[in-house]
């Protein structure tokens, strides 16, 4: 018998878990106190063929043969929720959600087959306040569980405007967009000389790709791109940046050009130091799975992988055989073990071995370990006990 | 909470192949303004320098390292990134370990490719598609001219840099799938909350690449 869990997939151990839970609800108290409220969905959905993610989904067959897939994004599954149950809800809608997604990827320590994610949709309007919120919320979501956050914002209809006013051919945009995308200098160059383009645009589109950094890129984006309809999206990125007393924590890339899913306006990430993975993603998808719609998602496990300095919640443990010191320890947020050994020695023996700190008994309370005779612990909970 | 503690970043961490390209790539990079210097010890996996910290490894692996963040930057032939399908910056043609990536036969073979063999199974498979070629992929691990001379496949798909190779052998080129050089690659993250350190280092290497 192989107790191992699919490639992908792991069995979460107390020490991860009590981590990951104590993230959610930081993250949980942060939405709520801003008026999003929690909502859950099936982890069982329909199969669709439309679905942005159907490619990457687990499908499982029902009893009557018809198609389900595993739940693999929060997104579309809020979005098809909120049409179902709030067709003529007042809008705006806020609404937050935690849980587990799957999808059918190559593990590796970037990326697992099965992940958890937590995030917030802001539904039924589209402007710069929303984007701002959504982009502020970002930022403290990651300052909340003890990241330095950077959100790095774009808009993939700047690359695409920009193909539209060079006339660039249908065919050929995926390819120039993945080069811009990747910033692959070499190849932009040698796409780009294919068509001939008035200078201004040509350089636009081959410098689009340096047109990154902090927010001051705005301006600079101003004057290289100074077309009508460039400068509408550029004007919608400095409404959002307006919205912020301090910008200093706020990046700008203006030659993402890769539209990723259902996306269709400003689309944003969140970066930490000395961590190469994105810990957020998020964005407007206005008109694809709803009418006005936008929203982000964190990875629980990229966080946990960013966290560096550890919380060491270190919770005195404590085992007990007189049951109304343990009841009264219990009420005072402790946490009790009800001694089930017979044998006093073989219950500290155990004890000791699980690394259980205290053991409280009719004749009071004994530290097991050295670590535990010396903690500051064991005063408190001595102190504790005399009150009773 | 949160002074900003990000303020004193960690030494830059660069990957590059071990081999000709990793003295190569040292040296265009020192022309960008790095210090850096092999160390000594021969067996040394990480060169601990002066501006960065080097990983010495596979150019298979460069791309891998890069894009998870384990390296902020690297070095790594554009045949090797493309075969990976890792998702990278890659903002400099570094112009250096320049090759082309062909298509190969026996000399005088015509008739129907129906097997190719490679080191570069993704790119052969997209090749292949593009042209509608209905062939199977055999991927190898070296000396992959072999498979056409001893029929394992009717041709094969490899770098090549002068020909000599093919010539040698009786083997000629009948298409080439891309031209491919060493690539200055940066980590997505990096590119972004390293931008002051790398803009300069990025701006020196397109100079020097000319």
């Amino acid at each position: 018998m192989n107790f191992a869990p699919p490639n992908g997939t792991t069995y979460t151990l107390p020490a991860t878990l009590r981590r990951r839970s104590d993230i959610v609800q930081k993250l949980r108290r942060l939405y709520t106190s801003w008026g999003y409220q929690q909502v859950d969905f099936p982890v069982l959905e329909r199969y669709d063929s439309t679905h942005p993610h159907e490619a990457k989904s687990f499908k499982l067959s029902d009893r009557d043969n018809d198609l389900l897939s595993l739940r693999s994004d929060f997104t579309t599954a809020t979005a098809r929720m909120v049409q179902l149950h709030y067709p003529d809800f007042p809008h705006p809608l806020r609404l937050q959600y935690d849980g587990k997604l799957w999808q059918t990827v190559n593990p590796d320590i970037a990326r697992t087959r099965e992940f958890s994610q937590i995030g917030v949709e802001l539904v039924g309007l589209s402007n710069a306040k929303a984007d701002a919120e959504l982009v502020f919320l970002a930022k403290e979501s990651l300052r909340e569980v003890g990241l330095t956050p950077r959100v790095e914002i774009g808009n993939p209809a700047f690359v695409a405007t920009l193909f539209d006013l060079a006339d660039i051919p249908s065919e050929e945009r995926t390819a120039l967009a993945d080069a811009i995308d990747r910033k692959a200098i070499q190849e932009l160059q040698e796409r780009l000389e294919r068509f001939q383009l008035a200078t201004d645009l040509h350089q636009a589109l081959l410098q689009v790709i340096d047109l990154y950094g902090d927010t001051s890129t705005l301006e600079i984006a101003s004057e290289r791109c100074p077309w009508p309809e460039t400068q509408v999206i550029i004007e919608r990125l400095k409404a959002i940046v307006a919205e912020f007393d301090d910008s200093s924590e706020l990046l700008i890339d203006l030659g993402m050009a890769r539209r990723h899913d259902y996306y269709t306006g400003i689309t944003f990430r969140a970066y930490t130091f000395d961590f190469g993975q994105p810990i957020l993603g998020g964005g407007r998808y206005d008109g694809i799975l709803l009418p006005e719609a936008a929203g982000f998602a964190l990875g629980l496990e990229r966080i946990m992988g960013a966290q560096t300095d550890l919380d060491n919640d270190f919770q005195a443990t404590i085992i007990s055989t007189d049951d109304a010191k343990a009841a009264y320890l219990r009420s005072q947020g402790y946490s009790v073990e009800r001694a089930v050994e017979t044998d006093l020695d073989t219950l500290v023996e155990r004890a000791k071995d699980r690394g259980i700190a205290f053991l409280v008994s009719g004749s009071g309370i004994e530290a097991l370990s050295k670590g535990a005779k010396e903690s500051s612990d064991l005063d408190r909970l001595e102190e504790l006990l005399e009150q009773l | 909470m949160s002074a900003d503690s990000s303020a004193v970043q960690k030494k830059l961490v660069i990957a590059l192949p071990k081999g000709r390209i990793m003295d190569e790539s040292i040296e265009i990079l020192g022309k960008a303004g790095l210090r850096l210097e092999r160390s000594p010890d021969k067996r040394a996996l990480i060169h601990y320098c002066e501006d960065a910290d080097i990983l010495e490894m596979r150019n298979n692996d460069v791309a891998t390292y890069v894009e998870l963040g384990v390296a902020d930057v690297g070095i790594v032939g554009k045949d090797v990134l493309l075969e990976s399908g890792r998702n990278v910056y890659e903002p400099v043609d570094l112009n250096f370990q320049n090759c082309r990536m062909s298509l190969i036969t026996a000399n005088g073979f015509d008739g129907e490719i129906t097997r190719v063999a490679s080191k570069y199974p993704n790119s052969t498979l997209r090749y292949l598609q593009e042209k509608r070629i209905n062939a199977e992929v055999i991927p190898l691990k070296g000396q992959v001219e072999l498979a056409c001379l001893t029929g394992l496949a009717d041709a094969v798909v490899d770098i090549v840099q002068t020909g000599s190779t093919l010539k040698a052998n009786d083997l000629v080129e009948v298409d080439v799938l891309f031209e491919s050089s060493a690539r200055f690659v940066v980590n997505r993250a990096a590119l972004k909350l390293r931008d002051k350190q790398l803009r300069i280092i990025i701006e020196a290497l397109r100079n020097l690449a000319v």
